[in-house]
């Protein structure tokens, strides 16, 4: 017989034979039969979930924008305005030059400003973010006072004769070195510059038995010096300034004032304008900002939110518009491919 | 090499004086000494044991990691690696190690695993032990140690460790039985027959004695050739195939045999067979790699774009940077060498971009698709046939979504549409016809004429497996009655004696076996045993027939007929002839074969007979059967001794061997005398129409390429729904009245000249009406009906493109006549000359090579060959699952491949876009704004598993919606979900993400984040980012989900969860950057809010997309989707598995033969060159057969069966 080859070893023994069969193993997985819900984005469901989200989204938009609207910033920028006239042509001259660098500055507060009001610098065109600025600093050396001779990835601000630099590299050395007085009505303003940096960094990236060494002592000086009878861990300007910030213009905390100001005072500002920006033609800024919930200004997220809601909510009346001038019936058998050309094409 | 040394069984030479004899080889042949290890020593044969593994403790390393590099990924990202080392590159080198060694390690491990697994194998045959002959006894050797020269023992079911000359057997007539299945699959019995003076050299005494020189020819790869000559006792005696036992077949039915071994190791034909089989590669993959292109070129883009940034901005002016000072790196910062600063910035970008390129990309999709064809494909029910107890198969995961893309199915007739089950159904004796039954397209032909057939089965009507006929003239030995009983006792025993069915197991008419080669003579002989001519015996020399009733009604008598010749059967010869001697002493000569051969040789006289016989068989084969025509001879002593001795000469000579036994054949097979002819009916498979009928809904064309009669074929074409009556048939065939004017003056040029002119003429014409039809707006199907002869001139590079143009016009092609080559001559046609993804599927020998040029070889397994099996790269039992293979695990495989794709495509895209958006903040220093361990784990951890999941569970509808809505299926042909403007909406959606991501995140950054006033820093602000990339790039992944099921649920939230537990941990444990960074971020409200909003935004462009896609233009998946929306997925398959072919067998075949015909056509369907044949009587007799390459290379090397043998 044509098939008995196969035949014979199968039908042999009915009992082994069922023993033998080759047929699969039954499981939902083989079978591909898992369980599965199937959603479908029917228009029902397009409309309802836009409606959804612009539910949710519109409240936080307004929330996060009132919480915006409740900061009182004061922004100033002193860049230009504390140059000397003599100087208004030569400003990296006057900047690299030892003349007095004092500066006197005026802010007038239009709004209340509950304290604490938060002093901030802000730098433009700086590049924190580049390459070779990022890398420059050695956290092993920061930390543990035992690797202060380790200055690897700090080059060029790495020994100064020969002597390895705490802290190192290009980010410390360029440290921002204004300084800003604030007084009302002959009344100093005092600015308290403790905890204005994150409590990891103060804890775990900067020891509190690592001191400055050989900081600031070749022939170029980049910025601030540091107190060496103070451990770095205390240092915070320091802390601030190291943690590189994402973008070329950026704010970093200066110091809080711990009282309120009133609408129509005027603030009078000391500043020592002693950091070069004038190089690469860099602005520079003073902030005085109260805070909210949510942090400083910040009209993006509540504007974002309320834009997304509002598209949302938008294009959920266009498509129930749609849904009711043109409706497709569900599951319409003329829209399939085979029956819209005959033929089958 | 010392081959002393290397055996542990020393034999002692029992040859004296062939020590001093030894001369050198010549290069074409080789000698060797049996039973005589020291005199074979000067020549370097090699050992017994076997290596197929493709490295060794040393050379796994570095072959396996050239291995891996060869692919361009890996190999790009070794470069980038290394690059990365180096100061210019701004991310250290873990972040493209990682991925690598993750990538390579898991490679790496399954190439391991699996020639860990050879080795093993390897090990287990080469320590299999055998019975050597040592110092008169038989010694139990590993295979390892076997030399050539050996004289070894093999025991009934014993594999044979080496090609052996086969010397004696404890057979009477020196023959054995062995398998071939490890060769090439099948499983029926062959005989070998030892040279008639070796046989007593049985035992081991005996055996001892045993000396004689082989000379044969080198070592190679033709598993049907063999020649050589056996010097022994002074006399040179021919070898053939017959005397050789080949490494890796079994002993059957055979107590043991003796035998000399003469080509070991890696020089068995078995050994020489095996080579690598090229793999095929879909399509898609191949588009796939223009993506990677693609994908390169934008890398270089922005790499090209950042790098003229950074030229722009270096400067010293920035002092706090000190570009000034030199130092590591000092180069890329020169502001005095601006081009310099480019071209190392572009490198910079280089390493910095790297995650653009997939890398782990590959990996999934193997891991998917290994997967998919492992657990889905192996394991469907719905592809199990249990009749033959044969799951579906896939041999390769390279091309499974291939099959979601096939347009062309080239298919096989016999054995592939119908079940090669032949049925003894009607014959016609003398001027008599017999059988009463009815085949289902005279029935259906005479429905439509109105009448009503009645079939009335009497009581005596047998049916068994082979036997479908039913007459009371001529059953219960009925015929005595008959008007000619001796004519119908010759038509009888020819069907008794004139084969080459070799009987097993009982010998009772319930009980026995018969092995073919063919079914139609299995199917003959089964008719002789109904008819009372019981063949129940075969030896070498002689055939045994239990007859009953030949004297008297009811009386029973063992005859013995004595064979002296087989003239076998070969497809020019289309007959076979058997010479036998009657226990009288009388000689006859039985012969079978096609109509037309045998008509060719009748005696002169007994026109009656002759004419009515070929109305007979017109009738017969105008019903769709197989016919054969028997006749007869009486051959006087004398000039069969003549003959005989041209016949022994013929048969020994070495060269030209079967052409001059074709001439000889020819000197006898004269006058002969018709007996009658019979009829087969060939059935069709279960299912084929309405498969055929879903297939042609599914878009796919059909074309049946088959070696049968044009005829024939168009019956089953029409039997099979391929062609039906509303149909516009074009038939182009060499077989015109012209033509046959034309051959009949003889001269070859002029017939092929013509022919050429004439296939021109009428192609021409055709492609001008089909056109015509096209254009016409009646919307008629058309048909194309060819034969071999006009094939073969159609085929020419002239003609070729009109043939395709008609042939892609046309619904179904019908190519009768045609040869293996030519199967794969059309199927590359269409392959290369349309460009269309082709589909090949047979069953037999004769289809490998189409199985092999098409994109997908489909084989059916289960049936008696399995050389098809062996080629393909699917197995399916029944052609009616190609439709579950193609609808259902195609079409998914085709989608969720598509998903894994474009997805991959999509969260490298928007991962490096986000990078590539901040190196403008950065001025172009090629500052990285992730850290390097979250851009490493980015592929291989955070977005890895989801989008593998989706590649195994997608399912868009479910497995019996794929099948009633066959038209979801032209949507893989038109390739819907890989297209440009589907690869360019995901790009474009990519870098709209990425824009949102970045600045959404980024804008906002600067000014207080808590009510503590302070601010973040740049890693504050990319930890954020990457968070919400994470998050929003897993999101993306649901919304190309069709159903998610919980293993969804778990990947995606699993990679998000997987992200928070790695950064928890990982801002602790590591000083640097990102020391506490998560948890800083994580105290600021602006944190969550950013993590809502920023995802929201980012998927927002995305969902409006699908929103409106849906609605205004649908997929068909969809439509589907919502017409059976509420329907809840049953589990019950079997159920739904009606709604795709709801016609129980019966009903489908009736209903196929609603289709057929109108017109009678005269033809006589003479179908007996059934694929196996030659190479069954070719092993059979060991006669050269022309030798496929096609076949031969493949089947060989690929089966590894459970008991180890491998080759």
């Amino acid at each position: 017989m044509a098939s008995s080859g196969s035949g014979s070893a199968g039908s042999a023994d009915a009992a082994t034979a069922r023993k033998h069969t080759k047929r699969p193993k039954y499981s939902k997985f083989t079978q591909q039969e898992l369980p599965a819900c199937k959603p479908i984005l029917t228009p029902r469901a397009v409309i309802s979930s836009f409606l959804i989200v612009s539910v949710f989204f519109i409240p936080i938009g307004v929330a996060c924008l009132l919480a915006s609207n409740d900061v009182v910033e004061i922004i100033d920028r002193y860049d230009s305005d504390c140059i000397p006239e003599n100087f208004k042509n030569n400003k990296v001259g006057y900047i690299q030059s030892s003349i007095d660098k004092t500066c006197n500055r005026t802010l007038n507060v239009t709004k209340h400003m509950k304290s604490p009001i938060y002093v901030y610098y802000e730098l433009d065109n700086f590049y924190q973010n580049h390459r070779r600025y990022v890398k420059s600093r050695n956290d092993d050396q920061l930390r543990d006072p035992k690797k202060g001779d380790s200055t690897e990835f700090c080059k060029p601000e790495d020994l100064s004769g020969g002597r390895a630099i705490v802290p190192c590299g290009l980010i410390a050395w360029s440290l921002f070195n204004d300084t800003y007085s604030f007084s009302r009505e002959n009344n100093m303003l005092a600015v308290n510059k403790k905890g204005i940096s994150w409590k990891s960094d103060r804890e775990h990236k900067f020891g509190k038995d690592v001191f400055p060494k050989n900081f600031q002592n070749s022939s170029l000086i980049g910025g601030a010096r540091l107190n060496e009878s103070i451990p770095l861990s205390e240092q915070e300007d320091l802390i601030v300034w190291m943690r590189t910030a994402a973008l070329p213009t950026f704010r970093k905390l200066y110091g809080r004032i711990e009282v309120d100001l009133n609408a129509g005072d005027q603030i009078h500002v000391t500043l020592k304008n002693y950091y070069n920006t004038y190089s690469f033609n860099g602005k520079k800024m003073l902030v005085l900002s109260t805070t909210t919930w949510l942090g400083g200004k910040n009209n993006f997220l509540g504007i974002a939110y309320l834009s997304v809601g509002g598209l949302c909510f938008f294009l959920a009346m266009a498509f129930t518009i749609i849904y009711f001038i043109k409706p497709r019936q569900l599951g319409d058998p003329s829209y399939l491919s085979w029956n819209r050309s005959p033929g089958g094409q | 090499m010392d081959r002393n040394s290397r055996a542990s069984v020393q034999i002692p030479s029992t040859r004296t004086s062939g020590l001093s004899g030894v001369e050198p080889q010549a290069p074409d042949r080789r000698t060797i000494f049996c039973n005589d290890r020291r005199t074979n020593l000067p020549t370097p044969f090699p050992g017994n044991s076997i290596s197929t593994t493709k490295f060794n403790i040393f050379t796994f390393l570095p072959k396996g990691l050239f291995e891996q590099f060869r692919r361009v990924a890996n190999l790009y990202f070794l470069g980038i690696s290394i690059l990365a080392a180096t100061p210019i590159s701004p991310i250290s080198p873990i972040t493209n190690v990682v991925p690598l060694s993750m990538v390579l390690l898991i490679s790496l491990t399954k190439e391991a695993f699996e020639d860990w697994k050879r080795r093993q194998n390897d090990n287990v045959i080469n320590n299999r032990m055998i019975d050597v002959l040592q110092d008169q006894t038989w010694e139990s050797v590993a295979w390892k140690n076997l030399q050539v020269g050996d004289i070894v023992r093999v025991k009934q079911d014993g594999y044979f460790p080496a090609d052996l000359l086969f010397l004696a057997s404890t057979n009477a007539d020196g023959v054995c039985y062995i398998e071939t299945a490890n060769l090439d699959g099948e499983t029926n019995l062959k005989i070998r027959k030892a040279l008639e003076k070796t046989w007593e050299y049985l035992t081991s005494e005996k055996a001892s004695e045993f000396q004689g020189e082989i000379e044969c020819e080198q070592p190679n790869n033709s598993l049907y050739t063999f020649t050589g000559n056996l010097i022994f006792q002074a006399q040179t005696l021919p070898l053939s195939p017959n005397q050789i036992l080949l490494r890796g077949c079994s002993v059957k039915n055979t107590g043991y045999i003796v035998g000399v071994v003469i080509f070991t190791g890696h020089e068995t034909k078995v050994m020489m067979n095996s080579m690598n089989v090229p793999s095929k590669r879909s399509t898609l993959e191949r588009k796939l790699d223009k993506l990677i292109l693609a994908l390169f070129a934008t890398l270089f883009g922005i790499c090209f774009i950042g790098a003229i940034g950074s030229g722009f901005f270096v400067s010293n002016k920035y002092f706090y940077l000190r570009l000034d000072v030199g130092g590591e790196g000092s180069g890329q910062f020169n502001s005095s060498n601006r081009f310099l600063v480019f071209v190392l910035t572009l490198f910079t970008l280089l390493t910095l971009y790297s995650p653009l390129i997939p890398i782990s990309l590959y990996v999934s999709i193997e891991m998917v698709k290994f997967i998919q064809s492992t657990q889905f494909i192996n394991n469907d029910w719905c592809m199990y046939h249990k009749e033959t107890n044969t799951p579906a198969l896939a041999r390769t995961s390279n091309l499974n979504e291939e099959l979601g893309q096939v347009e062309y199915i080239f298919s096989d007739k016999t054995g592939t549409l119908t079940r090669n089950l032949m049925e003894f159904f009607k014959c016609s004796i003398g001027d008599q016809v017999y059988g009463t039954g009815v085949t289902e397209i005279e029935r259906q032909i005479a429905e439509r004429n109105g009448m009503k057939i009645e079939e009335n089965k009497s009581d005596t009507a047998v049916k068994e497996k082979g036997f479908n006929f039913d007459d009371d003239r001529l059953m219960q030995g009925a015929w005595r009655n008959e008007p000619n009983p001796d004519i119908c006792k010759e038509f009888f025993r020819c069907l008794a004696i004139c084969h080459t069915v070799l009987p097993e197991g009982d010998e009772s008419p319930e009980k026995i076996k018969y092995q073919a080669a063919s079914p139609d003579e299995a199917a003959l002989v089964i008719a002789a045993k109904k008819f009372g001519f019981f063949f129940y015996r075969r030896t070498p020399t002689a055939i045994y027939v239990r007859e009953s009733h030949v004297e008297k009604k009811g009386q029973l008598q063992d005859t013995s007929y004595e064979i002296l010749n087989v003239l076998e059967f070969n497809s020019t010869r289309k007959r076979q002839s058997v010479i036998c001697r009657y226990p009288d002493g009388r000689l006859l000569l039985y012969c079978k074969g096609a109509d037309t051969v045998i008509y060719e040789r009748l005696a002169d006289g007994a026109d009656d007979i002759k004419k009515l016989t070929r109305e007979y068989l017109e009738q017969f084969g105008s019903s769709g059967l197989r016919t054969l025509c028997l006749a007869y001879k009486e051959l006087s002593i004398h000039a069969y001794e003549i003959w005989n001795e041209k016949f022994v000469q013929a048969k020994s000579s070495l060269s030209d061997r079967d052409k001059k036994l074709d001439e000889v054949a020819e000197l006898i097979e004269t006058d002969l005398i018709l007996i009658g002819s019979t009829a087969i009916e060939d059935k069709l498979q279960e299912g084929v129409p309405a498969c055929i009928e879903t297939l042609q809904r599914a878009g796919i064309k059909i074309w049946v390429l088959t070696g049968d009669k044009i005829e024939t074929a168009i019956n089953i074409a029409y039997a099979s729904n391929l062609i039906s009556n509303e149909m516009k048939k074009f038939i182009i065939s060499a077989e015109t009245d012209a033509m046959r004017e034309v051959e009949e003056r003889g001269d070859p040029v002029e017939i092929a000249h013509f022919i050429r002119e004439e296939v021109k003429k009428q192609l021409k014409s055709s492609l001008e009406e089909a056109q015509s039809y096209l254009r016409s707006l009646s919307g008629q199907k058309l048909a194309l009906v060819i034969d071999g002869k006009s094939l073969m001139h159609a085929l020419d590079p002239s003609l070729r493109v009109m043939l395709l143009n008609l042939g892609l016009n046309c619904h179904g092609v019908v190519c009768c006549r045609v040869s293996p080559l030519q199967k794969a001559q059309v199927t590359r046609l269409v392959k290369k000359g349309a460009n269309k993804i082709t589909l090949s599927i047979g069953d037999g020998a004769n289809d490998v090579s189409m199985i092999q040029a098409a994109h997908v070889g489909v084989g059916i397994s289960g049936m008696e060959g399995m050389q098809a099996v062996m080629a393909s790269d699917f197995a399916i039992a029944q052609f009616r699952f190609l439709a579950d293979l193609l609808l259902v695990h195609g079409r998914w495989s085709y989608q969720r491949v598509c998903k894994v794709i474009t997805y991959f495509l999509y969260k490298n895209l928007t991962f490096t876009l986000t990078q590539f958006w901040f190196t403008f903040q950065t001025g172009f220093s090629g500052q990285r704004f992730y850290d390097d361990w979250y851009q490493s784990l980015y592929n291989v951890i955070f977005t890895a598993l989801p989008v593998i999941v989706v590649g195994l569970f997608d399912k868009d509808v479910s497995a019996s919606l794929s099948r009633k809505y066959p038209g979801l299926y032209m949507e893989g042909i038109r390739n819907v979900f890989f297209k440009r403007s589907v690869v360019a909406t995901w790009a474009f959606f990519s870098i709209y993400q990425s824009l949102i991501l970045f600045n959404f995140v980024i804008l906002p950054s600067s000014g207080a984040k808590n009510s503590a006033g302070k601010t973040l820093g740049h890693w504050d602000v990319s930890t954020m980012a990457y968070t919400c990339v994470i998050v929003t790039v897993n999101l993306r992944l649901f919304m190309i989900c069709n159903s998610v099921t919980r293993w969804h649920l778990i990947a995606v939230g699993g990679s998000i969860l997987a992200w928070f537990i790695f950064t928890f941990i990982y801002s602790v444990v590591k000083l640097g950057n990102e020391h506490f960074v998560i948890y800083v971020i994580m105290s600021t409200p602006y944190f969550y809010l950013t993590l809502l909003l920023v995802p929201f935004a980012a998927l927002f462009g995305d969902f409006v997309f699908h929103g409106i896609q849906r609605w205004f233009f649908p997929y068909d998946y969809q439509i589907i989707q919502e017409i059976h929306r509420d329907e809840p997925e049953s589990s019950n398959r079997t159920e739904l598995l009606e709604v795709g072919s709801n016609l129980t067998p019966p009903e489908a075949r009736s209903y196929a033969m609603s289709q057929l015909p109108r017109e009678v056509s005269k033809h006589t369907g003479f179908a007996f060159d059934s694929p196996g044949y030659e190479s069954f009587f070719a092993s059979q007799f060991g006669v050269y057969s022309p030798l496929k390459a096609w076949d031969v290379a493949r089947r060989a090397s690929r089966r590894a069966p459970k008991t180890g043998h491998r080759k």
